[in-house]
């Protein structure tokens, strides 16, 4: 009997927050397109409803309803499975992420996280390694040019910035004895990360944009040279996956930048849920915002910030870590 | 949280890789100032640096405690025995040769000198420490900074395809066989739950008495018979030799087949003896009842060193032919493994100081003809005698060292295998190693005779600048020292086992 | 029900194997590779070490067969050439394949392995890990890292070299 309870309760956290996440990356879409509308001085969409809120759900219905378009010469397995493994990655990060501290409902203890894994940052980084299969198969196998060299920037930049996202955290598990993301909050009783570790969360933040192949690092979707890179080929609702991965990775790094960083749940006044919330949409807001500022890199500024800047960076960031936890003691 | 008293015992331990402590300092300073000094990047520089490190290396040796068998440090990993202490030295010495051999012979361009020397130190840090090692973990862990470290090697040289090609065939085979020793290991360390060897001995003992684990046990030895017969070129997992050997740089040649080649014989020492074998008295050993390795091994060796011998008698490629002649001795040396005996150990290792030097030698001497003008085809050779007698009559006298003859070292350590196996009654394996002994005496002849008796096919003018003659000095005396005055050799081997 | 989800990891670590083998497009095999290494960690986390299982997704899956996928596809597409083996090569494979297959059968099953007596609640693996690299097992921990470096260096040696050839 008590295990069918925790079972519900399981399915009752995993349904609603693949709900939320779902419509926050619709209406992330929605944001990004008006607030980059107003930086660039337009008005952004704002035909669908009022002030173009039901412009997300036009966009579902469209991308549904278009022909799903296989080329040729794809190779279809791989084609087809692409997608599929960019949206599931992203989703099955927020597996370990922790809402709230827990909540008590009916009589019963229930912690505002799908699971509390022991090595949950680990987890995390084991999944956003996979991202990368998504881009390099889904360019490979669409047998296209503009998509291989899409796939080919994408595996080389992944594979690049994971090293400096990695050794970025090393810092904090540091400080918080642990590699569990709830216990990492709970470090954060007195004061965020942030504080203590501003080159960490830079290093973390640069890395995450890198990460989620968003301008100043969108090579290998890079629209003027590569068509749109690895997902040229892709229509209807497998580009809408696409969409989808990009969106929700950009809700995960809010959300693991307001874990590692910024206290996770914690703030004044406002219940924990909405604070959460609250320090995701900033991060959203401020990737969108750099996004509007600065030109695309080179590609050889790419790999120069990413081996020769951020991870010596990281590195020495570790070191003086290490030097002042033993100071301190 | 570590206790206090471990970091001390620790620290202790330190004291005992100094050479390994000291060749990695040697690596960083070496790298620092490729990085840091590009207009110093002068070969003289990088071999100063690596032979001072070599040389340096062995100096902490003579300030450690007495050897002795049981002595281990680290947390059990690694022992410090006379095999150990002397092994140091050995694989110091190898290095040395390597680095003066490269100096010399101009094989490998300046832009890649100092990663070389970089690489010749990392490999032979690794040989030392597996000879020290007695865990299954460190076994496998220095078996493998000298094996992906000596592919590179391999294919260190640019724009070659032949090296590319050699480096190749040596990552598959070797990738192949040293899996496959790992997984041998894994089913150890699931019979025994530990990876220490003294551990896994007493199981090991336990176990071979019930017939239901003696299944096990056999598939464990065959398994590790891959990697150890890999790394000794020994039959039936010698294919890459001859291939490898000719893509290589001599110099790296001439190092892979002492260096790896030695510490794959210690291996088979280390993991063999205490594992598979217990001592009857105190110098003969037994098989573990129920497994006969022994025997397959003599037959391993029967066959490597006829199938190396007769290969041999075709090539006109020098690095070839010694290359098969490589295989032979492995051969030979198996012999000593698989008499059981403290006879058969010493002679091991008294054979492989001897063949150190010999083998090095006949190498040096290639790799001079051919950086001099010639080629490494045995056409180079002919009429050699008379435009370059020093290097033709020190060729001589590392090939009939290498064939055994008398006074030369190779002669003496020869007497010591065949004495050590007909005083174990082997006699068929004696016999057979008697006979290839008289096939190999055709085709180093063969050379001798091209050098001295025939007339020059080619009229190129072979200049051997002196540092070389000096290097081949310094190979030539304990090729003929020991030949003539081996009983310190001996007595230091002897007291070994 | 634990014991039906390792048999699922099992078929899904072995099966793919046999596409990795016998696959002639050389990215499908890789892939198939992918599914293995997942199962593999899935087996891990199932014997209760959480620590290895994430560490076998990050190293095998998110770096070395990454590294194979990005090599493999710059080589050319198309099926793969077929090897020529003779069928003496072949009979010969087959027959020592067999055999050696057969011994670990035969041993897995038959050994009599030292099994831990009471298995109680899985442990929390990544401090004991942690303790003991820089514990017991230090220098072999400082040793691989020179090993890696002088692979490194061996590894940058040989790629720029086809810079330096054009």
């Amino acid at each position: 009997m008590d295990w069918m309870i925790g079972f519900a309760i399981l399915i009752v956290k995993l349904g609603v927050v693949l709900v939320g996440l779902l419509l926050l990356a619709a209406y992330l879409v929605l944001l990004e397109r008006k607030f980059l509308g107003r930086l660039q001085i337009r008005y952004g969409p704002n035909r669908a409803g009022k002030f173009g809120l039901l412009q997300p759900l036009a966009d579902t219905i469209k991308m549904l309803t278009k022909e799903d378009i296989v080329p040729e010469a794809a190779d279809r397995v791989l084609f087809l499975l692409a997608p599929a493994v960019v949206a599931a990655e992203a989703l099955l990060i927020f597996a370990v992420v922790p809402f709230g501290a827990s909540v008590t409902l009916l009589g019963k203890k229930i912690p505002l996280v799908i699971t509390d894994l022991n090595v949950g940052l680990l987890y995390v980084f084991a999944l956003a390694s996979l991202g990368v299969y998504g881009v390099a198969l889904g360019g490979w196998a669409s047998n296209s040019k503009y998509s291989l060299l899409g796939g080919i920037r994408g595996a080389a930049q992944m594979i690049s910035y994971e090293l400096s996202l990695g050794l970025s955290l090393v810092p904090i598990v540091m400080l918080a004895r642990s590699f569990s993301l709830l216990d990492i909050v709970r470090a954060q009783a007195h004061y965020p990360f942030i504080l203590v570790q501003p080159v960490s969360f830079m290093i973390f933040f640069i890395s995450a944009m890198a990460e989620t192949k968003r301008i100043p690092f969108d090579l290998p979707e890079a629209e003027n040279e590569l068509g749109a890179g690895y997902h040229t080929e892709y229509s209807g609702m497998r580009f809408g996956l696409f969409f989808l991965g990009e969106y929700v990775n950009l809700q995960v790094f809010g959300a693991l930048v307001a874990v590692f960083f910024l206290g996770g749940w914690r703030g004044p006044f406002l219940p924990p849920v909405v604070w959460f919330l609250i320090k995701i949409l900033v991060i959203s807001i401020l990737m969108i915002w750099v996004r509007g500022t600065l030109p695309r890199l080179r590609y050889d500024q790419l790999m120069h910030l990413g081996w020769k800047v951020l991870v010596p960076l990281a590195l020495l960031n570790i070191v003086a870590t290490g030097f002042v936890l033993l100071i301190i003691g | 949280m570590i206790p206090e008293n471990f970091i001390q015992s620790n620290l202790q331990g330190i004291s005992f890789i100094g050479p390994e402590l000291i060749l990695t300092l040697a690596i960083l300073l070496i790298l620092l100032v490729g990085v840091l000094l590009p207009y110093w990047r002068h070969r003289i520089l990088f071999t100063i640096l690596a032979v001072a490190g070599l040389a340096g290396s062995v100096l902490p040796l003579w300030k450690l405690p007495q050897p002795a068998p049981d002595l281990t440090y680290l947390s059990n990993l690694f022992v410090w025995d006379w095999l150990t202490f002397l092994s140091k030295p050995f694989f110091a010495v190898v290095g040395v040769l390597t680095i003066l051999l490269t100096q010399v012979t101009g094989e490998i361009d300046n832009s890649e000198y100092s990663e070389c020397t970089i690489l010749v130190l990392a490999v032979t840090m690794g040989m030392m420490l597996l000879v020290a090692s007695t865990d299954l973990l460190m076994i496998y862990l220095a078996f493998e900074t000298m094996g992906i470290l000596s592919y590179l090697l391999v294919g260190i040289r640019a724009r070659d395809e032949r090296s590319g090609e050699a480096a190749l065939k040596y990552v598959l085979y070797g990738a192949f066989t040293s899996g496959t020793m790992l997984f041998g290991f894994s089913l150890l360390f699931g019979l025994a739950g530990s990876t220490d060897l003294l551990a896994i001995s007493q199981k090991v003992a336990f176990a071979s008495q019930h017939p239901q684990d003696r299944l096990l046990l056999i598939v464990a030895i065959l398994f590790f018979l891959a990697g150890l017969l890999f790394k000794t070129a020994s039959f039936p997992f010698h294919f890459w030799c001859p291939d490898v050997y000719e893509g290589a740089p001599t110099p790296i040649t001439a190092f892979l087949s002492v260096g790896p080649k030695a510490a794959g014989f210690v291996l088979f020492i280390r993991l063999f003896y205490p594992l598979f074998a217990t001592g009857h008295d105190a110098t003969i050993y037994e098989a573990v009842s129920g497994l006969d390795w022994p025997s397959i091994l003599a037959l391993v060796s029967a066959i490597t060193m006829t199938l190396g011998n007769l290969a041999a008698i075709h090539q006109n490629n020098l690095k070839r032919l010694l290359a098969y002649s490589s295989i032979a001795h492995a051969g030979y040396l198996l012999m000593g493994i698989v008499s059981l005996s403290d006879l058969g150990l010493r002679s091991v290792v008294f054979y492989l100081v001897v063949y150190l030097f010999m083998n090095v030698g006949a190498f040096a001497v290639v790799a001079m003809v051919a950086s001099a003008g010639g080629s490494e085809e045995i056409d180079s050779y002919r009429g050699l005698g008379a435009r370059a007698p020093y290097v033709c009559v020190a060729m001589a006298i590392f090939l009939f060292s290498l064939i055994g003859l008398p006074p030369f070292a190779g002669f003496v350590g020869k007497v010591y295998l065949f004495a050590a196996v007909i005083y174990k009654k082997i006699y068929w394996l004696a016999v057979v190693a008697a006979l290839n002994t008289v096939i190999s005496l055709y085709y180093y002849l063969r050379i001798v005779k091209a050098m001295f008796l025939e007339k020059p096919t080619e009229t190129i003018q072979i200049q051997v600048p002196l540092s070389s003659r000096v290097l081949l000095l310094a190979l030539l005396v304990p090729t003929l020292g020991l030949g003539i005055y081996w009983q310190p050799l001996a007595r230091v081997v002897s007291g070994m086992f | 029900m634990t014991d039906l989800i390792f048999n699922v990891f099992i078929l899904l670590t072995i099966i793919p194997c046999f596409w990795v083998a016998l696959s002639s497009n050389i990215v499908h095999a890789a892939f198939s590779l992918l599914i293995t290494l997942f199962g593999i960690a899935g087996l891990y986390v199932l014997l209760g070490a959480d620590f290895i299982g994430v560490i076998q997704v990050i190293v095998y899956i998110g770096g070395i067969l990454v590294l194979i996928i990005f090599g493999v596809m710059m080589t050319q597409r198309g099926k793969l050439l077929p090897l020529s083996i003779q069928l003496p090569g072949k009979l010969f494979g087959a027959v020592l394949t067999g055999v050696i297959l057969a011994a670990l059968l035969l041993s897995a099953t038959r050994t009599l392995w030292p099994v831990a007596a009471v298995l109680g609640e899985p442990q929390l693996t990544s401090a004991a890990i942690g303790d003991l690299l820089l514990g017991k097992y230090l220098i072999p921990f400082e040793i691989a890292s020179v090993l890696l470096l002088a692979a490194l260096i061996g590894a940058v040696l040989i790629a720029r070299r086809s810079v330096r050839g054009e």
